[in-house]
């Protein structure tokens, strides 16, 4: 499911200590830091994590869609993370990971500071989100989950990236999904 | 276990489709004063296929309405009766029906409509009339109540090479759903001997066998009830053979009834002859072995016409771009029959391999694997460009053969690239041979005489195109009909030939694809077309040229028709027709002029997959230009450029003032705004008229594979599509249209 590329976290690895734990009906997600903030998606949702290459800019596009790269031979958006939730300005260099999403049969990649873990989480583990008011959106956030201590927020990745604010989708288009 | 016949089906509906279509074309050509032979013989073998295929399947409606159409089709051809203008219309009516039940059936459903008894009644009716000199007629019912015949089967069960998956207890099952089977004798050693009694005929049977076993093994031979003794039982391999290469069924290609042609006609000869293991070449030589047999001649004109066709055909595949058009012979026999001959030809070069494998000289495969095909080669010339940028920084001594091999490679893929791409070419014949009816219906409603003029339909262009181009050409077509020609009255006031005419023509020119729809009729009327232009509020500009007043009819709501028909006149149609064409990245023009009639000019692109491009820089990103857009490039002077108060900017250009548009500013790029006579203008052809473009630097001419955006994004304005360049990096493809609609909406 999840391919490396070179310059990357050894998954793998990281899978044994995350996956140790979890039921039966747990979940694999991966998460992934933004500045402080570690966040958590759905792991069936990633096809692949690969390195940040020069993306070619669309004209008149929000700013945190950098542009389009060439993924072999496929046209994929670049969305900066970093820049839509709006924490802090974003520096690439040849540590700067791209998770290649694979969504509503859409393949699309999201710039991340860094991929830390896969974590297996039961459904109970994930607690629902404070209301944040008018300051934050919380529509696309699942809940807050505790690993190892430290919080994970748990973002629906799906219903983020088809979602009229992002702009990625022609939302006509989206009624036949 | 039975045999799946459903798995057979999508064959059948397909090859039926391209019968009936050869069949509507044959019909429309037919000269009823004079009718051809030929024809007629073309026309009840479309018809006969059609049946023969529909019994083995099942579908006893579609079975029982071709019979009825047979019936009458056999007394036309065999000249027992002359066909009249009602039959034709009967039969294209009849022809309409199958189209009907056919696509019922497409969807899994009966197609059941009183109009359908009303025909065949009429069929028989007309079979019947003045028959009363010739032999009796068959009746003409479902052919599953014909009289039953016995036919005796005779095989070697270890020679019959079953396909996997079946067992002769299949063949059986499927041999009892046709008919009776009684199995006469069946030892382990010797052959097995079954006879079958059915109204079905030899075909059908023979059909059955075929798709579970090689059928060269098996002798089907007609049998007496009386004499239905096994013993006598011949092996008539060599008739057999004959008939099951002929068969057409699931030879699969747009030919396949023609492939079927000299089965058809050799019927009833073969049964008798003496068994000869002829090539295909030779067969229809072989034909002179029968000599003597009644319809002689005529079989043997048959195949005399095949390959004088199979040697025309050839010259059709050539591919390269530019052919020149055997218009002469286009024009001679301007309906399917041509098309038929075309796709007769590759079949005939393979002849000599097609006994073993019978048949099988092309498939049917579905257009997205085509499209994949083309994909991974488009990757594969993009990797090629990516590892020769690379290469082109080693030393060329040292490296040579690097650098042999990469030229090799680019030889190889280029070749590849056009062989995958000339899969999905397909002569514009098939969009072309449905305007016969189109015009024949269309003018026959409105009382006009017109008549169509078909040029070129052997021009190859995407399958994709093709498809699209139905709609806008039909709708033009229909144009020129309804508001082109004139009524037969006011033509003769006007000195013209009463019969109006309209002609079709394709052709490559340079790259495209040229379609022109021209008609003799009144032309457009440039005062009414300025007076409903203002009454509907149409900027206009004083004293227009006649090109942006021919233009208006592609206005959305924009009808100059008196009155409204069910025709044309709506003012919905020409709108679309252009956007359609422009999704083609195509152009559209109109010439006319008056009392003379209309020329509109379609240019399309050959493929909707590569694009003839330039590559221009603007700052640090990479741009493509779609070739067909540019006309020229200037190096412009600073006194060129003009400003014009609340208008934005002007450049003059050759005397013109033309909207000058800074990519820069429309896709708010960043970067250091060069100065306004260190860019180079690139002077672009839009909807809009003539714009310049400014860009800083041109970088190269290229093909582009065209990729979509709105694959994995949205659509973006100013751009059609992406590409991948040499180094890898993605490129953005401009259209020009758009992007002179977002320099006036920023102005």
């Amino acid at each position: 499911m999840v391919r490396l590329s070179d310059g990357v976290t050894n998954m793998n690895e990281d899978r044994k200590d995350g996956a140790a734990q979890g039921g039966e009906d747990s979940r694999e997600y991966l998460t992934f830091t933004l500045g402080d903030e570690e966040y958590g998606i759905d792991i069936l949702k990633v096809q692949e994590i690969r390195g940040y290459d020069a993306v070619t800019k669309i004209a008149n596009s929000p700013s945190f869609i950098k542009g389009v790269i060439n993924m072999r031979g496929i046209i994929v958006p670049i969305i900066d993370m970093r820049l839509k939730f709006n924490l802090g300005q974003a520096e690439y260099n040849q540590f700067t990971v791209v998770i290649i999403l694979n969504i509503a049969g859409r393949v699309l990649g999201i710039v991340v500071d860094g991929v830390s873990d896969v974590i297996a989480l039961d459904r109970e583990q994930v607690r629902p989100a404070p209301e944040f008011g008018a300051i934050l959106d919380t529509d696309y956030i699942d809940g807050l989950a505790t690993f190892d201590e430290r919080m994970v927020i748990m973002v629906d990745i799906e219903k983020l990236m088809t979602s009229g604010e992002m702009g990625l989708v022609d939302q006509a288009q989206m009624g036949a999904y | 276990m039975t045999i799946d016949m459903s798995q057979f089906y999508q064959v059948f509906f397909d090859e039926a489709s391209e019968h009936l279509a050869a069949m509507e074309g044959l019909l429309l050509d037919l000269d009823v004063e004079a009718p051809d032979l030929e024809t007629l013989n073309a026309i009840f073998r479309a018809a006969h296929s059609i049946k023969g295929g529909a019994g083995t399947f099942g579908f006893s409606d579609m079975a029982s309405l071709t019979h009825s159409l047979e019936s009458l089709l056999d007394r036309l051809r065999k000249q027992e009766a002359r066909p009249t203008v009602e039959m034709i219309d009967l039969f294209l009516r009849a022809g309409d029906l199958l189209k009907e039940q056919l696509a019922a059936h497409r969807q899994g459903g009966e197609f059941e409509d009183a109009r359908v008894e009303e025909v065949c009644r009429k069929l028989e009716a007309l079979s019947l009339a003045g028959s009363s000199t010739g032999p009796a007629p068959t009746p003409a019912t479902d052919p599953i109540q014909v009289a039953d015949r016995v036919w005796l089967v005779e095989f070697l069960p270890e020679s019959l090479k079953l396909q996997p998956g079946t067992d002769l207890q299949a063949l059986k099952q499927a041999l009892a759903e046709i008919g009776v089977l009684d199995v006469l004798s069946e030892d382990r050693e010797g052959p097995h001997r079954w006879r079958i009694t059915t109204g079905l005929d030899r075909e059908a049977i023979v059909e059955t066998f075929a798709f579970v076993c090689d059928v060269r093994e098996i002798s089907v031979r007609a049998g007496d009830v009386g004499v239905a003794s096994a013993g006598d039982a011949a092996v008539d391999e060599a008739g057999f053979t004959e008939e099951y290469d002929g068969f057409g069924l699931f030879s699969g290609a747009p030919g396949g009834e023609a492939v079927s042609d000299e089965e058809d006609d050799g019927f009833g000869f073969f049964p008798d002859a003496p068994g000869s293991e002829t090539l295909s070449d030779q067969e229809l030589d072989g034909f002179g072995l029968f000599g003597g047999s009644p319809g002689m001649d005529r079989v043997a004109a048959v195949s005399n016409r095949n390959r004088v066709d199979q040697e025309r055909g050839y010259g059709f595949f050539d591919t390269s771009p530019g052919v020149p058009e055997v218009e002469d012979d286009a024009a001679d026999k301007p309906t399917a029959a041509d098309t038929a001959s075309i796709a007769i030809a590759p079949k005939k070069a393979a002849g000599a391999a097609r006994r073993p494998s019978s048949g099988d000289s092309s498939i049917r495969v579905s257009v997205e694997k085509v499209d994949q095909l083309i994909n991974l080669v488009g990757e594969l010339v993009i990797t090629h460009a990516m590892l020769a940028e690379s290469a082109s920084r080693l030393d060329p001594v040292i490296n040579d053969r690097i650098f042999s091999g990469l030229s090799n490679l680019e030889r190889n893929s280029r070749d590849l690239q056009q062989a995958v791409m000339s899969i999905r070419m397909m002569p514009i014949s098939f969009v072309f041979n449905r305007f016969p009816r189109v015009v024949r219906d269309t003018a026959a409603s409105l009382g006009k005489r017109v008549s169509l003029k078909l040029i070129g339909e052997d021009t190859e262009l995407d399958k994709g195109l093709i498809e699209r181009m139905a709609d806008p050409l039909n709708h033009l077509v229909r144009n020129s009909i309804d508001h082109g020609i004139e009524t037969p009255e006011r033509r003769h006031e006007a000195g013209k030939p009463e019969t109006g005419e309209i002609i079709l023509r394709a052709s490559h020119r340079g790259g495209s694809v040229v379609v022109e729809v021209t008609d003799d009729g009144a032309g457009l009327n440039r005062d009414k077309l300025l007076a409903k232009a203002a009454k509907q509020g149409i900027q206009m500009p004083e004293n227009p040229s006649d090109k942006e007043v021919w233009q208006l009819i592609f206005h959305p709501g924009f009808s100059t028709a008196e009155r409204v028909t069910d025709i044309s006149g709506r003012g919905v149609g020409m709108d679309v027709v252009r956007r359609n064409i422009e999704e083609m990245n195509g152009r559209v023009d109109i010439d006319s002029y008056p009392g003379q009639g209309t020329h509109i000019t379609i240019r399309l692109p050959l493929t909707l997959a590569i694009l003839d491009g330039l590559s221009v820089r603007m700052g640090d990103e990479i741009f493509i230009l779609p070739l067909t857009a540019i006309q020229e490039s200037i190096q412009p002077r600073r006194e060129q450029f003009k400003s014009v108060a609340g208008r934005g900017q002007v450049v003059q250009v050759n005397g013109e003032y033309l909207p000058l548009v800074v990519l820069r500013d429309v896709f708010s790029l960043d970067g250091e705004p060069v100065q306004q006579e260190e860019g180079i203008l690139v002077i672009v052809d839009t909807v809009e008229g003539r714009a310049a473009l400014q860009v800083d630097e041109l970088v190269a001419q290229h093909q582009v594979v065209i990729k979509s955006l709105e694959t994995n994004y949205r659509k973006v304005e100013g751009v059609s599509g992406a590409t991948i360049m040499g180094d890898g990096r993605v490129a953005l493809i401009l259209d020009v249209d758009a992007l002179v609609r977002l320099n006036r909406k920023a102005a």
